[in-house]
C-alpha cells in the first residue's frame, strides 16, 4: 500500500523561476541565498527520501483555468502536465511526468469522500506548480524530471472559496485517498503558495513577517486551529492573494498530526513573504 | 430548523465582508464586471494572440466586445483603471509582456491609487 512519507509547503512566484533560470551565480547570491539556500536543503533532503510521487496543491492562475467555468478543486489524471505559456512562452522546461493510475484513484477516493472535484486528463501547469518544483524534484543540473506528480487545483482566485476548514478536509481525504492506494509507493504532499503579499491596489507590495511566521508555527503545532480563520482574516493578516496558504493547510491536512518540521526558512524579500516548510514523518 | 445556525455562520463566512477600502477582493461583483477585459488579456497566453496584439492592437481588441471606455483603458495602459473595472491581476500580468511594462510600475501605479473604489 501507498504511504505518506513526508510533506512540504512552500512559496510560488514567478521571481523564483526567473532567479532559478539565471543560474547558480544568482542564486547563490546575498541577495537569494536566504531563499535558494533552504531550498538545496529541502532537496538534499528529498534526495535521502527518494519519494516515488509527489502530489501538488497548488493553485493555477488563470493559465489553464479561466472565469467561464472556475473549478473549485481540480485534479490531474494524466500521464504528463506541460508547462503553460504564462504570457511570455513557456519555460523552456520538458512536460512533467504524471501518474494517471494514481491520480485516477485519487479522483475516485475523493468522490468516495464526498469531495466532488473536476477530473482533468489535459493539465497544463503553471507556476504554481512549476516554481518550487525544480528545486523539490531534484533535478537541478540534469535533463528531465525525476518524480512524477498528481496535481490538484484549490480556487483561491474568484470567490466564493472553498474554506480553510474545508482545505483541511480536502487533505485529510487525500491522505485517505494514497494510504488506500494499493500500489507500494512513497508520497510527499506539497502544497505551494503565499505566504503574504499583496498585488493590488494602495497596499501593493505590503509584507507581512510576523504574520507569515506565526502561520508556519502553528501549522507545524496546532494546524487544526487554523481552520478557525475565515479568508476575511487571511486577507487583513497577509494579503488578498495570501490566501493561498490554504494549500499548505490541505497539505498538512495530510500528513500526521505529529508530523515535524525540519527544514524551516522564512525571508521577507520585495513583494513576498517566501516561505518554506519540511516535515517529517516518522515510519 | 433547516437553517441551522451552524450553516447561517458558514454562509456568513464564506462572503469576507468587513474588509478596509485599501484592501480588494475578486468576486461575483468584479467576475461580471471585468469578463470582457479578462478574457482579452487572458487571450495573451497564447503565441498567436501576443503576435497580433504586436501587430495591431486595434485589431486585437476587436475580437473582445470592450466598451468605448474599457478600449481607453487599454490603449492608455491605466492600470489602476483596468483593475478598477474589474481586470485580475492575474491577466494583467500576461499585458506586461507585450506592452513592455515592469511589475513595480505597475505597483507603484496601485500603490498611488488610493483606494478600491478610487
Amino acid at each position: 500500500m501507498a504511504r505518506v512519507i513526508g510533506g512540504i509547503g512552500a512559496s510560488h512566484a514567478p521571481s523564483m523561476e526567473n532567479i532559478y533560470d539565471a543560474g547558480e551565480e544568482v542564486r547563490e547570491s546575498d541577495e537569494w541565498q536566504p531563499l535558494f539556500g533552504p531550498f538545496k536543503q529541502v532537496a538534499e533532503w528529498l534526495e535521502e527520501l527518494k519519494p516515488d510521487r509527489l502530489v501538488v496543491i497548488y493553485n493555477d492562475h488563470m493559465d489553464e483555468f479561466f472565469l467561464n467555468a472556475y473549478p473549485t478543486f481540480a485534479l490531474g489524471v494524466a500521464d504528463t502536465y506541460p508547462v503553460a505559456d504564462e504570457g511570455f512562452g513557456a519555460r523552456p522546461l520538458p512536460p512533467v511526468p504524471g501518474d494517471s493510475k494514481l491520480g485516477w484513484h485519487i479522483a475516485r477516493s475523493l468522490v468516495a469522500d464526498e469531495f466532488d472535484i473536476t477530473i482533468c486528463q489535459e493539465l497544463e501547469v503553471d507556476h504554481g506548480v512549476i516554481s518550487p518544483l525544480p528545486m523539490v524534484d531534484f533535478s537541478e543540473g540534469e535533463s528531465g524530471w525525476k518524480i512524477p506528480i498528481v496535481p490538484l487545483a484549490v480556487n483561491v482566485i474568484l470567490h466564493p472559496l472553498p474554506s480553510p476548514l474545508r482545505c483541511w478536509k480536502l487533505g485529510q481525504a487525500l491522505r485517505r485517498a494514497i494510504l488506500s492506494y494499493e500500489e507500494d509507493l512513497s508520497v510527499v504532499v506539497v502544497g505551494t503558495g503565499g505566504l503574504s503579499h499583496q498585488l493590488t491596489g494602495p497596499q501593493f507590495g505590503r509584507v507581512e513577517p510576523e504574520w507569515d511566521q506565526k502561520f508556519m508555527r502553528i501549522l507545524a503545532e496546532d494546524p487544526e486551529s487554523l481552520t478557525a480563520y475565515k479568508y476575511e482574516d487571511l486577507i487583513k493578516l497577509g494579503g488578498t492573494e495570501s490566501v493561498e496558504v490554504v494549500n499548505w493547510l490541505a497539505m498538512r491536512g495530510a500528513l500526521p498530526l505529529d508530523a515535524k518540521p525540519l527544514v524551516e526558512a522564512y525571508y521577507a524579500h520585495r513583494i513576498m513573504g517566501y516561505g518554506l516548510q519540511t516535515f517529517e514523518v516518522s515510519a | 430548523m433547516e437553517l441551522t445556525q451552524d450553516y447561517l455562520d458558514r454562509l456568513d463566512a464564506v462572503q469576507p465582508k468587513n474588509l478596509p477600502p485599501t484592501l480588494d477582493l475578486f468576486d461575483e461583483h468584479t467576475a461580471r464586471k471585468g469578463m470582457r477585459l479578462n478574457k482579452a488579456a487572458y487571450s495573451l497566453k497564447h503565441e498567436e494572440q501576443r503576435a497580433l496584439f504586436a501587430a495591431d492592437e486595434e485589431r486585437w481588441m476587436e475580437q473582445f466586445g470592450l466598451t468605448t471606455e474599457e478600449q481607453e483603458l487599454m490603449r492608455s495602459r491605466d492600470w489602476i483603471g483596468l483593475w478598477r473595472s474589474g481586470m485580475s491581476i492575474y491577466v494583467m500580468v500576461k499585458l506586461l509582456g507585450v506592452t513592455g511594462t515592469a511589475l513595480p510600475d505597475v505597483g507603484r501605479q496601485m500603490r498611488e491609487s488610493g483606494g478600491v473604489d478610487g
